[in-house]
């Protein structure tokens, strides 16, 4: 099984090489770092960024204005979603929203907040709606999905009602939850880089991109692009770590 | 007094599964309930654990018991324990210390000490249903009922559980009603042995076992054997 795991790992390395290659090679075709500047470059740009003025605060406010928009989520999610699993009539209601909710282009709320918000609000906003109808749909899925025999066996046995919700439904929605937070956060944050190249915040990620962009720093904006993937795996691999945490009946 | 039901109707759909059906439960016994599948055996069970409700009948001598199953599956809560399932179905006035203590006790008279802290995911099928048995057992039930639990396991199983389970039951001799159709299931661990017929049920026949050391391979048992299987359809 260790022989596999290098050999994935080693195929996974290659991968990355061959990526890198063939930016190389296409940068060196075009041969104008106005266009699409070459690996070494970017990284030194990347580099840059970390020792630039202002990089905390713009990294900082992006991450604070997820983890805000991620936190409302997660709480209206759960609380919707245990409510509409718990209850038909109040699902059927809530149900039209969260597809609506999912099938409108990001666009459309980034458009429609910057008209209705001030602009700090704009991102905080586009990343609530992208996030809690993911969080609250799975929560939904989660309960369906409560083993029907456990509470059953429950009941038979007087256990009472709300140490069932306690014992028997919630550890059974955790996992979905986890599952919804995860997707949640994927779009999540691309969703609110959007968001701020379109509000322009002062400080944020979509705001310095947007600025690089006019002055046709294309390593710049690809520096960005990097941090901004950065920092999406390191909320994964949070996420990650604290299910294994918590799920350990696995 | 005995536990009796009279005069149970109970359908499903099209089915009539129970009509005019009268039944009685010595206490403190075995009764072993052996039919074809879908006579509506399960049926019976969820009726008097309330799970279900008869279209009409009495029930007598059910009301005030308490009620420990015995499901097919072992019905464990994935994320709790050995010790936790056990005591999960215990009364919450109890302190965990005394909800402990007795998990523990009721673990080890199963055999499973070693395993107190395991989640189910890491037990055999066998280790699970034994989980369910001392859950059963540590409730403190009147009545236990068990559907066809040992189904699903191999023989060498089936007798450990059975030997498990008589062991458990010597200490308070519990009112249990046990559903197979499995003959020497119902050899090995009944009492009383009512035959029934498909539905709509009828008792066939009644056996009664007085033996206390059972054996499949006793002449007498092979006897009654054959005699019960001329009985099943």
């Amino acid at each position: 099984m260790n022989i596999k795991l290098t050999k994935n790992k080693l195929i996974t390395t290659l991968s990355v090489v061959l990526l890198i290659g063939i930016w190389k090679l296409v940068s060196l075709s075009y041969g104008s770092e106005l266009i699409l500047p070459p690996p070494e470059s970017t990284l030194v740009a990347t580099l840059k960024l970390f020792i630039a003025e202002n990089f905390i605060a713009t990294v900082g406010l992006t991450i604070l204005r997820g983890l805000i928009g991620f936190a409302v989520s997660f709480i209206l999610g759960i609380g919707l979603g245990i409510l509409a699993g718990g209850n038909r009539s109040f699902h059927a209601f809530l149900k039209p929203i969260l597809v609506t909710l999912r099938s409108t282009p990001v666009i459309s709320f980034i458009l429609l907040a910057l008209i209705w918000f001030r602009v700090d609000m704009v991102p905080i906003f586009i990343a609530f709606l992208t996030m809690f109808p993911f969080i609250c749909t799975n929560v939904i899925d989660g309960i369906k999905n409560v083993d029907r025999d456990l509470v059953e066996m429950a009941n038979i046995y007087r256990v009472p009602h709300h140490k069932i919700i306690q014992k028997v439904y919630l550890p059974a929605i955790v996992p979905f939850i986890f599952s919804g937070a995860s997707s949640a956060m994927g779009f999540g944050w691309r969703a609110i880089i959007i968001g701020e190249v379109l509000s322009q915040p002062q400080f944020g990620i979509g705001t310095a991109m947007q600025t690089a962009q006019t002055y046709l720093l294309v390593n710049e904006v690809i520096a960005w692009t990097i941090i901004a993937i950065m920092i999406s795996s390191f909320f994964e691999m949070l996420l990650r770590r604290v299910e294994r945490k918590i799920v350990v009946w696995r | 007094m005995n536990l009796q039901i009279k005069k149970l109707y109970k359908s499903f759909d099209d089915i009539i599964l129970f009509k005019d059906f009268d039944i009685d439960f010595s206490e403190h016994t075995i009764s072993c309930i052996l039919g074809p599948s879908g006579c509506g055996k399960t049926t019976l069970l969820n009726m008097i654990s309330n799970t279900t409700q008869p279209d009409s009948g009495n029930f007598m001598g059910f009301n005030d018991k308490i009620i420990s199953y015995i499901f097919q599956e072992p019905r464990l809560l994935p994320w709790k324990t050995v010790l936790e399932n056990i005591s999960f179905v215990l009364d919450d006035s109890l302190s965990k210390k005394e909800k402990d203590s007795i998990a523990l006790k009721y673990s080890q008279l199963v055999e499973l000490e070693k395993f107190n802290n395991y989640y189910p995911s890491k037990l055999s099928g066998g280790m699970k249903q034994r989980v369910a048995i001392a859950r059963a057992f540590s409730y403190p039930s009147d009545i236990i009922l068990m559907d066809e639990p040992l189904k699903a396991l191999d023989l060498r199983l089936k007798m450990n559980l059975i030997k498990a389970f008589r062991r458990l039951w010597q200490m308070d001799k519990r009112t249990v009603i046990f559903v197979t159709h499995d003959i020497d299931e119902a050899l090995l661990l009944g009492n009383d042995i009512y035959i029934f017929s498909k539905a709509p049920v009828e008792i066939k026949r009644k056996f009664v076992i007085t033996e206390k050391e059972r054996s499949l391979h006793a002449p007498s048992f092979l006897k009654l054997k054959n005699e019960i299987w001329e009985q099943m359809d």
